[in-house]
Formats: structure tokens, sequence, C-alpha cells
């Protein structure tokens, strides 16, 4: 497995209406191709932070961030975005798919965002692929209004994998379904390391973590090997 | 053929589906657009067609742009240079102007002066009377003798060696144009102006033209009448007809005038021309050519009123232009969270303002169609309603270049009114999605 990325003495604190609040101090992260890791703690504890900074959209305000060999820890928002599009897929907890658009035109969104171009066959190709991924092939012309709340997001998980990303970045993918649902998209994420892609997933759910090659708890700005609830190092997580 | 880039397709294909998304969002913006634009349109159309119609009326009287032209001493050797310098060559028509005088014999004309009908006494002058006759060269003041009663009028008498309706397009109102091919007649055949027309129309004079110069009297056979912008009496008749009873050697003292046109194809006429005069011994200077430029003259006219009202325009545009902003910024406000995904997903934020811009401008080229197609259609159907009541012929096709003014002032509108919602969509945080 190939290193994909490292974050060392990562520090972020986010600046609100009053004092900015601390929320990742000094945390090392290394994540490596094919590797799916599970990302708990409590509310607040900063996993969409830690999440926003791995996936480019923020920046950190100390540390290090090494992708492959390459130091991105001040990359310009240009080759920002273009990283984003090449390397990263991102699922979200709500699904973020455009009602006026159907679900092939939602994963489409993915290839048609100014990076490149793909003549329309090309297109469609990978996104019926994208789509018969996550095994809703059939569903390719349905608008999101007529699709389930598992099927909405497995679309997203599509428009994620359309690209072909080397990491997938999960902010609590299942929070909004029900657990048999919730089961079957992380299912279909974990498919997706089969090949290679790397998974970071945010979670509540220590079921859906349990799940993932590793486990780490935010606590204090920091990532620690996290255990079961139940057993006496894991908290709430 | 270049393509456009990966950017500019997705920003036009996003741009499309934001449209097609808010199909009713589009039409209020095109509505509160359409004013403005179709008021450019209006404003470039109606300039158009009056800067045609004045050209027009210019070319009609004066001569048709690029034509050079040239006033010459009628004097008996360079008629006759001017004759044989224009024979046989394309492009070049001489022009020898006489006061004629259609009617009964001695009898003085009801116009003196050709001066046009309305504007005359009415009845035939009785008495001796002076009559003036102008040209380039200034104006001469002849006694006429002692006319009787009877009926008479006095038009302007111009030979041509060629058809002159090459310079100046003359338009036919009835019977036909002169016939330059067949053999010249001893019965000069004449084509009056409306004026003339109007003037025998009136006075039902016999067929007798007196000519100053002439050893007899000829008798004319009036063949059309045509439209040709002048409000004195004329009538237009072949010179080789004209000369038949006139020596050009005699124009000089008749108060007449000698003009060649020449087309800018055959500028050499003009270098030749002025060799002739020279080798005859006359001031080849004589001969000063000038360049008719029919369109500055009547732009100069027509600039200053098409500003104010293009400027009038504008002001309509530039509301139509705030209501593009206000359903802008509404719809970005609505649309955060698919800026920020899109942002999330690789797409660059000069593309999401690309996708704001395409959105705004595809609405402000859609609203001058629209704007356009509506002024089109008014052209034709006003030409339907103008045709045969207005003195001259309005040319009432679209003019191609209110098509362009409405186009960029849809694609302006669409700009001004896409600019700020375009960089505040630019400007929306990408943790916006991880936030939600």
């Amino acid at each position: 497995m190939t290193r994909l990325l490292e974050l060392t003495g990562i520090g972020k604190s986010l600046r609100g209406q009053g004092e900015p609040r601390t929320v990742l101090a000094g945390l090392d992260l290394a994540v490596h191709s094919g590797e799916s890791l599970a990302i708990v703690g409590r509310s607040g504890s900063g996993k969409s932070t830690l999440l926003s900074l791995i996936g480019l959209f923020d920046r950190p305000d100390a540390g290090r961030y090494v992708w492959g060999e390459r130091d991105i820890t001040a990359l310009p928002e240009r080759r920002a975005a273009a990283l984003r599009s090449a390397e990263f897929g991102f699922i979200f907890q709500r699904f973020f798919l455009l009602k006026h658009l159907t679900a092939a035109q939602n994963v489409a969104m993915a290839l048609i965002n100014g990076q490149g171009w793909l003549p329309r066959r090309a297109r469609r190709e990978r996104v019926l692929a994208a789509l018969d991924r996550v095994g809703i092939a059939n569903l390719a012309r349905h608008r999101p209004a007529r699709l389930s709340g598992g099927e909405q997001q497995r679309v997203a998980i599509a428009r994620a994998l359309v690209r072909g990303p080397r990491l997938l970045l999960a902010d609590e993918p299942t929070g909004a379904l029900d657990t048999e649902t919730g089961n079957l998209v992380v299912d279909v994420l974990h498919a997706a390391t089969k090949d290679g892609c790397g998974l970071v997933l945010v979670t509540h759910d220590w079921d859906h973590a349990a799940r993932m090659g590793r486990v780490l708890r935010l606590a204090d700005g920091a990532l620690v090997p996290a255990s079961a609830p139940d057993q006496p190092s894991a908290g709430q997580p | 053929m270049t393509r456009p880039s990966g950017g500019l397709r997705s920003a036009l294909v996003v741009g499309v589906q934001g449209i097609r998304a808010r199909k009713l969002r589009t039409l209020l913006s095109m509505i509160s657009l359409f004013l403005g634009v179709l008021a450019v349109v209006v404003v470039q159309a109606s300039a158009e067609t009056a800067n045609r119609a004045a050209v027009a009326d210019v070319e009609l009287t004066i001569g048709k742009d690029g034509t050079r032209q040239a006033y010459l001493p009628p004097d008996g050797k360079t008629v006759p240079i001017a004759l044989d310098t224009a024979a046989g060559r394309p492009g070049v028509v001489v022009l020898i102007q006489a006061q004629a005088i259609i009617g009964e014999p001695r009898v003085g004309p009801v116009n003196p002066g050709g001066m046009p009908f309305d504007m005359a006494a009415g009845e035939p002058d009785l008495g001796r009377y002076n009559q003036m006759n102008c040209n380039q060269y200034g104006c001469v003041v002849t006694e006429v003798d002692k006319a009787t009663q009877g009926s008479a009028v006095e038009l302007r008498l111009t030979g041509l060696t060629a058809d002159v309706r090459q310079f100046r397009p003359f338009r036919r109102l009835s019977g036909q144009w002169l016939d330059f091919t067949s053999p010249p007649s001893l019965s000069p055949r004449l084509v009056l102006n409306r004026e003339g027309a109007k003037g025998l129309n009136r006075h039902h004079v016999p067929a007798e033209m007196r000519l100053p110069g002439a050893s007899v009297n000829a008798t004319p056979r009036i063949i059309g009448v045509v439209d040709d912008g002048d409000a004195a009496p004329a009538a237009y008749v072949r010179a080789d007809e004209l000369f038949n009873w006139l020596n050009p050697a005699t124009l000089a003292n008749a108060g007449t005038g000698l003009q060649m046109m020449v087309s800018p194809e055959a500028v050499d006429t003009i270098q030749i021309l002025k060799a002739r005069l020279a080798a005859a011994g006359l001031d080849p200077n004589s001969a000063q050519f000038e360049t008719i430029d029919s369109r500055a003259r009547v732009d100069t006219q027509l600039v200053i009123l098409q500003w104010i009202f293009l400027g009038l325009a504008s002001l309509v545009l530039l509301i139509g232009a705030a209501g593009i902003l206000n359903v802008g910024l509404a719809t970005v406000g609505e649309r955060v969270e698919e800026f920020a995904l899109r942002r999330a997903v690789g797409t660059p934020r000069s593309l999401l303002a690309g996708i704001v811009l395409a959105e705004t401008l595809i609405t402000g080229l859609l609203t001058a169609c629209a704007a356009i197609g509506v002024v089109a259609l008014g052209l034709r159907y006003l030409g339907r309603y103008v045709e045969g009541r207005l003195p001259i012929p309005l040319d009432t096709n679209f003019p191609w270049q209110a098509a362009v003014a409405g186009i960029i002032a849809g694609l302006v509108a669409g700009l001004l009114g896409g600019l700020i919602p375009a960089i505040r969509a630019a400007r929306i945080p990408i943790a916006t999605v991880m936030r939600a």
C-alpha cells in the first residue's frame, strides 16, 4: 500500500464571534491506498474540520500536509480545485443532489467542472459505470424526488466515484439513513476500497466504524486509536 | 475550427441546465430586460431606416457614394473633349444641362426660369422679364423677349451620354427610361421628372421645344416620368438626340452646364480628360473632380439624434439590467449549497462565476432574439402599411445593424446584471456543504 497523505502537527482554530476555538492541535495522520479509516468522536470534536482540511476545503493554521510526495499545505485555490477534482471523492450526510437534474446528470456534475472536458458519449459511459458500481444504473433517468434516501446517497457516492478518486472522504454518510440502508451504503463505500481507493469515514455509528480497517477517535484536537464503546478505553463516539 | 475550452463548455452546459431548471425566473428576467433591448433595437432600426431613406434621397439628387464628379466650363472646346472622352467608356456619363421651353412659339413660360409650378404665378408672363440662369460659375440674367399670350412651360433639360441612373438611382414613376442602345431619334425622347410631369399635366402645351442656340424647334416625345428628387421641373434626354438640334459649340452662351460623373472603376478617365484638356490648350485644373460621400453627409445629420435616442434606450436597458441583477442575487442566494458542492467536486471559483454569467448572458441573448424578432415583424407590417402612402419609398427590410445592436445590448445587460451575482457565487465558502 502506498501512502496517500500524511498530516503532521496539524493545528486549526475556528474563528466565530467570540475567541478563536482550537479544534485541532498537533494532529498527525497518514492514510494509505486501499485503506479504510473511520474517525469517531463527540459532536464538535473537529471531525468535519479535519475532513475539510484533508479535502482542501480549508487550510490548517499549523502543520504540514503532504499528498503523495508533494507538500500541499499552502496550495493555491485553483490547484486545490484541480486536486480535489482528480484525487478526492466527497460524500456528505445530506446528499446534495440537485433536484432539477436526473441521477445521471447529478453524477455527471463531477465531470462538468472545468477540469478538462469529456465528450458526451464518454461522459455518459463513465456516469453509467459509476451508477452501476453502486447498483442503481437502472435509476439513471430518475430525479432525486423519485429516489429513496438510500438511493439518493448511492447517487452521491456514484458522483464521488465517477472521476476515479484515490481517496474517498465521507462525512457521516449514513446519518440521514435507517440502519439497514446505512449498512448498504457502507457496503458500497467499503467495496470502493477494493480497487485501491482510500476511505476516510467520519461517523457516529460505531457499527459502521467497526467495519473499517482502522478506527481513530478525535479527542482534544488529536487522533488516538479507538476501541468499541463498551470497552473501558472508549468513550462515546 | 477552435473549440471552446472545457471551462467555457462547462459554464455553458451548467448555465443552460440552470436556465431550464428556473424557467419562470428566466422569463421574469427576460421581461425586465425586454423593454430595454427592444428600445435599443427600435432606435437602431429606426436610425438605419431613416439613414437609408436619407441616403437614398441624397443619392437621388447628388449621386451614389464614391462617384467622382466635376463641373466643367461649358465652352465650345471643353464640351466636345468631354463628349469624346466619355464616348464608349463604361462608368462615365456626361450631363449637358440647358434651359428648354416647351409650348407655343414665342410664348413666355408660365414658370419663368424653370421655377416650380406652385411657385409660379399661374398665368403666362405677357411682358418682358428677366430670366436668371445659374450654374457653378455663377448666375446670368438674361432679358427674355416679349411673349405673346399662350401656354408654355420652362424646364431644365439634361442631355445624357449614357444611363445616369448608375450614379443617381432615379425611381421610375411611369412610362420608360431612356434607351441608349437604339439609334438616336430626330424627335427627342424626353423623360420628365415629377415636377415636369406636373407642369405638362397642368398646362396642356403643344409639343414644340425651344432650346437656346438650337437651329429649329424640335418636337419632343414624352416617354416616361421619374422621381429625380428635384423640386424644379426637369427633363432628361439622350445627348445625341439633343445634338441633332443643337450645336455643342453653342452651349456656352446659353446658361448651360456641363457635368461629368465617373464611377470609381473608371477613374482613369479623369486623367485622360485632363490630358486632353491640356493638349487642347485648356486648363486641366478646370476639371476639379470631387468624390460624392452621401453617407457621411447624412450621417452627420442623423448621428446626434441617434445617440440621444440610444442614450435614452440605454437608461431603459440599465433598468432591465437591474432586474437581472435582482433576480440573479436571489438565485445565487438560493443556490449556495449547489455552488459550494460544485466547488467541492473541483469546480474553480472562476467557473462558478462563469456559470452565473453564462446564465445571464444566455438570458440577455434570448431577450435580444425576442426583441429583434418583434422589431423585424413590426418593420414588415410597417412596410406593408406605408407602402404607397409616403412620397418616397421606405426600405423596411430589417437592418442587420439593429440586430447587432440588440445582441450587444442583451449581452451587455446580461454582463452588467450578472457580474455581481457571479462574484458572489465565486465567493461562496466551500465549507458550506460541511456545515449543512
